[in-house]
């Protein structure tokens, strides 16, 4: 598998420091842009505060809309970090390498998204600080620890916090390097400072290699937690269709389907803006798209359980939410949408190893995937609300705003936004994670072949 | 990952380990057949017990509900093996190599869970006026395709068995003097003589088969709780249940892999081929999958707690914290707590015992659990309600009961250890692969084992 | 004995609940007028019924019973049912809504930051939201009630049983006789459909009313045991 190109360890300094040390014209372009596009969701959030929530399209039976939507959607996407990160760690899949880094920090980046979407959607917006930051000086009483609302940024915060400190120890090598070649520049200071005095020892080594270790097994527990407790915002509501046992399991392997095909996507897109063709190859992505296959399948019992299992009750309510959520327009359309980009086209396609291999079926795939794991969430919060409920005429549809529109797309280009800038100051590919990568390459000799092989305990 | 800084012992040659696992096949000496003729008393045995369930006829659903638990029991541990082998495979982990037989030849266990499934689904009541998967499919639902489903996977487990024996079937046909065994080896090996199509074919259908087994142990799985514990239970709608059952069969599938290794190891003398690794490498999904299962559960049960709607609270009451409460405890401390707390210790996890020990916690811990989850379904008098009427009491065993228990067990083990004796219990072809894609080389000052990818 | 002390200390605190008697209600909506005029409740316009955003604490759901010709108008008012069991207020994160020891599901506007989760939670859809600041004509302006809190933008309300009544009534500290206390809707039913009272005691009306034959709870199957109690008489000859 590692037998494709050799490279110097200068030569990856070089090629992976690259964008660090120069910026290019098409970057100016794209940040200016997605700051457009980030600026304008502020001006909109801005004018909601100034407003009210009467802006968006939320009305009597739906209180939940686009907001919630899209913040279940970005917690999902920053499951990608861990899986790729910790569970490829600690199972020595060698694969990992390239995309480590940037799965991670895309973790980071896309809980940051996620996490202002509750606080713009809340009434109160400006008094939030009483729900997230437990503190009872000014009104004597503490936040109620039963509501899942509690639950979420506890789980949200630590694995923010904890997924930050992943990112900063995988990056302290690469700081040092960046302090080295920056000699003479404002880098030095800045990098110096942030690389903690690494000079490379092996008693720093060991305990870098251990401290990610040791993250990787504590931040496991963690990665299965948040997007269960997300799952149990609707799990342990009374809402029919809501209340369904199976929903923390299926939320968590949805969330790492969807944020598996954000790393396909953001692999491709980082090879092509950053001319990374040494570095994340064929076999990367395919090893992702395997990886897929077995996770959307894993998704797809789940839902199918779900499914079922709704339907087995034949209780009225769960049947007028299924009905309207099958068969009603526009929840329909949406529906079979959502069913077929995110497992009908792309998994049967993942099988062949020509796709799999393919940068550009993977960009397109993969972003399929995750239209229709966003519609997936739209689909599971808002028909259960937007149902004909017992003794309530005054149901309606729901049809987001201009305003929730604007805010949704803004957290769209954050995410680049912030990616984009993070690639200006720090590499996106572990330069020490690629140099470890290419001294366990090995050859076996079999009978007249030469095989690639790696260095493993067992 | 460099660390294992000891010196590698050399490695044996393919031929070394053909040679041993070929010797320790032919013999059938009195030990074996005494380990034979016992397994066969207690089969006997509980056949014994099915009988005297079967005089009593199939009116009273809750007399069945032990030999369905019994039944489910080797679903989720004897037949989940082959899952390792398959997943394991699946994943191209190359310490799976010796262990892979053991838990494909498992697969032999399909034919005895399909026939105690046909008198299960006797006990089964009509579906009319009760939830269920059917809904308006009848077609002999649900006993058709129930049997069509665990036979289905029998067949897939035992082609699955068949194809990646065929390399060992060859060479036991070759180096056995002839006999009546040795006469049905040569059949079972189709003419096998490392053609490289055939080779092509094998690892093809290896995949084909896998993959199915992985695809068809879980609907097997849903339509176990779907029919024979969800169905009865009224006013149960726990989704998650059937993928939870899968989780546990993957639990209890390690485990059993476990203690075979070990017992092998003991008794067998097999401690080269079930070195401490495999128990290592093992122990860490065992690990992992004991906390899926308590998660599993956990997010059904926090779901009825803190929803509070009467029915399920009615039912959490039956199945938790009343009626079932003993064996709850029970399941809860040998499947979840006990590995978490002795699991994580890399030392414990590194070692033969250790695993073993735990691993024995969880199959008794499983088979308490599908007691609670099927014993208790079946004892429910009318499944067309829409709520609990009361909580039931919990059911204890009778004698016939533990007949059936023990005797299906002992049935299961009887099997595999007479295909054991057809096809040979260490997959010498996959041993002597990993074997020559593995070379021991010096890296700075250790001794490392290089592996090739041979893909 | 024991029984005897315990009911005296259940009478001390005393557990408020309505009745409401669907045979009697005509659906005229006086009760709807009467809790807007009283609760501070923002007029609802047109629009704010064609943006589905009107605000009644109290409102008057009418279904059909019978198939054209035979077919007949029934009403049912629906208002927050002050659950005991009420699937509201675990979920709310900063205590805005709890419940009080006279039974009563309390709202707590200022402490509320506009989740919106109990409203998602209710399955009586008594929860309503401000997505507007509430706004009146100027010459309304001096006809709020002033022992009401006027409710920002981005906060849930609903029912009080007018609270306010409660907290005046019971001041003094000695118990409250029966019917001298009413909330604006029961207040304002010119059929006397609502009665509401004190259910710990026993010679109450309402005690009396919540054990009659025509009893029956609004969606009793989902264990939130309310506080309204509504009776109807069902029609055996269909």
């Amino acid at each position: 598998m590692y037998y494709r190109r050799t490279l110097s360890d200068a030569q990856i300094n070089r090629e992976l420091l690259h964008v660090v040390f120069t910026t290019p014209m098409w970057w100016i372009v794209i940040v200016g842009l997605l700051g457009l596009v980030v600026g304008l969701a502020v001006i909109a959030v801005g004018f909601m505060f100034n407003q009210g929530l009467g802006v968006t399209g939320l009305r009597q039976p739906v209180f939940w809309g686009f907001f919630i939507t899209n913040f279940v959607f970005w917690v999902g996407i920053s499951h990608a970090g861990v899986m790729i990160s910790a569970i490829l760690r600690l199972s020595q899949a060698e694969w990992r390498r390239p995309m480590v880094r940037a799965a991670e920090i895309m973790t980071v980046f896309s809980l940051m998204a996620a996490l202002t979407m509750p606080l713009v959607h809340a009434g109160r917006a400006w008094r939030i600080f009483y729900w997230i930051f437990p503190y009872d000086w000014s009104r004597g009483i503490w936040p109620d620890i039963r509501s899942p609302l509690i639950w979420d940024p506890v789980a949200i915060f630590t694995y923010l916090i904890s997924s930050s400190l992943f990112v900063y120890t995988a990056l302290i090598p690469d700081l040092a390097v960046i302090r080295d070649r920056g000699k003479g520049t404002w880098r030095y200071p800045v990098y110096a400072v942030l690389s903690l005095g690494w000079h490379g020892s092996p008693h720093q080594w060991k305990l870098q290699g251990m401290a990610g270790i040791l993250l990787s097994a504590l931040i496991l527990p963690v990665f299965v937690s948040v997007h269960s407790i997300v799952s149990w915002d609707f799990g342990v509501s009374l809402v029919p269709s809501w209340h369904v046992t199976v929903f923390a399991p299926y939320f968590v392997i949805g969330a790492v389907h969807s944020g598996v095909s954000a790393v396909v996507t953001l692999m491709v897109i980082m090879r092509k803006l950053y001319h990374l063709e040494n570095y994340i190859w064929e076999e990367h992505i395919d090893a992702l798209a395997r990886l897929l296959i077995v996770v959307a399948t894993g998704w797809f019992f789940l839902f199918w359980l779900d499914l079922v299992f709704s339907l087995w009750t034949r209780e009225e309510q769960e049947m007028v939410v299924w009905n309207l959520r099958l068969f009603e327009a526009p929840w329909g359309w949406l529906f079979l949408t959502f069913f077929i980009t995110s497992y009908v086209i792309p998994v049967p396609l993942w099988l062949f190893k020509r796709v799999r291999r393919s940068f550009t079926w993977m960009l397109w795939t993969s972003l399929l995937v995750n239209v229709g794991m966003w519609l997936e969430r739209f689909l599971i919060i808002v028909p259960g609300l937007v149902r004909k409920g017992p003794l309530v005429f005054d149901y309606g549809t729901y049809r987001p705003s201009p305003i929730e529109i604007m805010i949704v797309v803004g957290t769209l280009a954050l995410v680049p936004f912030l990616l984009l800038l993070f690639s200006k100051f720090f590499p996106l590919i572990p330069l020490w994670e690629v140099k470890e990568g290419q001294k366990l390459i090995d050859h076996v000799q079999l009978g007249n072949v030469e095989v690639p092989a790696l260095v493993k305990e067992h | 990952m460099v660390d294992a800084a000891h010196e590698i012992p050399p490695l044996p040659t393919h031929q070394e380990v053909t040679r041993d696992v070929l010797a320790r096949f032919q013999e059938l000496g009195a030990r074996y057949w005494g380990w034979v003729t016992v397994l066969s008393f207690l089969f006997v045995l509980g056949i014994l017990g099915f009988v005297i369930r079967l005089t009593c006829g199939f009116d009273d659903r809750s007399i069945w509900g032990y030999h369905v638990a019994t039944m489910s029991f080797i679903v989720t541990t004897f037949l989940a093996m082959p899952l390792i082998s398959a997943g394991l495979r699946l994943m191209k982990a190359h310490w799976r190599r010796p262990l892979t037989r053991v838990t494909e030849n498992m697969s032999i266990t399909g034919l005895l869970v399909v026939l105690m499934l046909l008198p299960a689904l006797a006990a089964l009541p009509p579906l009319e006026g009760r939830r269920n998967i059917w809904f308006d499919f009848p077609l002999g639902a649900p006993g058709v395709w129930n049997v069509l489903g665990f036979g289905n996977l029998a067949l897939v487990g035992l082609a699955l068995l068949w194809v990646l024996a065929l390399p060992d079937l060859a060479a036991a046909r070759d180096h056995l003097p002839p006999s009546a065994r040795q006469r049905v080896i040569s059949w079972a090996s189709l003419g096998w003589i490392g053609h490289l199509r055939q080779w092509r074919v094998l690892y093809s259908a290896s995949m084909l088969f896998g993959a199915m087994y992985l695809l068809a142990y879980p609907l097997v799985q849903s339509l176990l709780i779907a029919d024979f514990h969800a169905g009865l239970l009224p006013g149960l709608k726990d989704a998650i249940a059937p993928a939870r059952a899968v989780v546990h069969g993957i639990q209890g599938a390690i485990a059993m892999t476990i203690v075979v290794m070990y017992v092998m190891r003991r008794l067998g003398g097999y401690e080269r081929y079930f070195a401490v690794d495999q128990f290592w490498a093992l122990s860490k999904p065992l690990l992992a999958f004991s906390l899926f299962w308590f998660y599993f559960w956990w997010s059904s049960f926090i779901t009825f707690w803190y929803g509070r709607l009467p029915g399920e609270t009615d039912l959490i009451r039956f199945l938790v914290l009343n009626s079932y409460l003993g064996p709850f405890i029970v399941s809860m401390v040998l499947n979840f707590i006990v590995p978490l707390v002795t699991l994580i210790w890399s030392p414990v996890r590194r070692s033969a015992w250790g695993p073993a020990l735990v691993s024995v916690g969880i199959l008794v811990g499983s088979y308490v659990n599908e007691v609670r989850t099927y014993v208790s379904a079946f004892s429910i008098e009318d499944p067309t309600l829409h709520a609990l009427d009361g909580i039931p009491p919990g059911q204890w065993p009778e004698a016939a009961d533990v007949l059936i228990g023990i005797g299906g067990i002992a049935g299961c083990v009887l099997l595999f250890m007479l295909v054991s004796k057809i096809v040979p219990v260490i997959s010498m072809w996959e041993v002597g692969e990993g074997l020559r894609l593995t070379k021991v080389r010096r890296y700075l000052n250790r001794q490392v084992r290089v592996i090739a990818k041979s893909h | 004995m024991a029984t005897k002390t315990k009911s005296s200390a259940q009478r001390d605190t005393p557990k408020w609940e309505m009745v409401i008697d669907l045979d009697r209600c005509t659906g005229c909506q006086a009760c709807v007028i009467a809790c807007q005029a009283e609760n501070n409740i923002p007029i609802n316009e047109e629009s704010a019924f064609h943006e589905h955003r009107a605000i009644q604490w109290i409102r008057i759901e009418r279904y059909w019973e019978g198939e054209f010709p035979d077919v007949k108008a029934r009403f049912l008012p629906l208002l927050c049912q002050q659950c005991d069991n009420a699937p509201c207020e675990p979920v709310c994160p900063v205590y805005a809504t709890y419940h009080n020891e006279e039974g009563l599901n309390v709202q707590v506007y200022n402490r509320c930051v506009g989740t919106r989760y109990c409203g998602n939670n209710c399955p009586y859809h008594a929860r309503l939201f401000n997505y507007w600041e509430p706004v009146w004509p100027e010459d309304l302006r001096n006809q709020l009630n002033p022992d009401v809190t006027v409710r920002t933008r981005g906060v849930m309300e609903k029912c009080t049983f007018c609270i306010q009544r409660i907290r005046r009534a019971t001041r003094g500290g000695e118990a409250v006789e029966d019917g001298a206390l009413q909330p604006a809707c029961v207040q304002s039913c010119p059929t006397s459909a609502l009665v509401f009272g004190n259910a710990n005691d026993p010679d109450a009306k309402v005690t009396r009313l919540k054990n009659d034959e025509r009893h029956f709870r609004v969606m009793e199957h989902l264990g939130t045991d309310p506080s309204v109690t509504y009776l109807k008489q069902v029609d055996v000859d269909g």
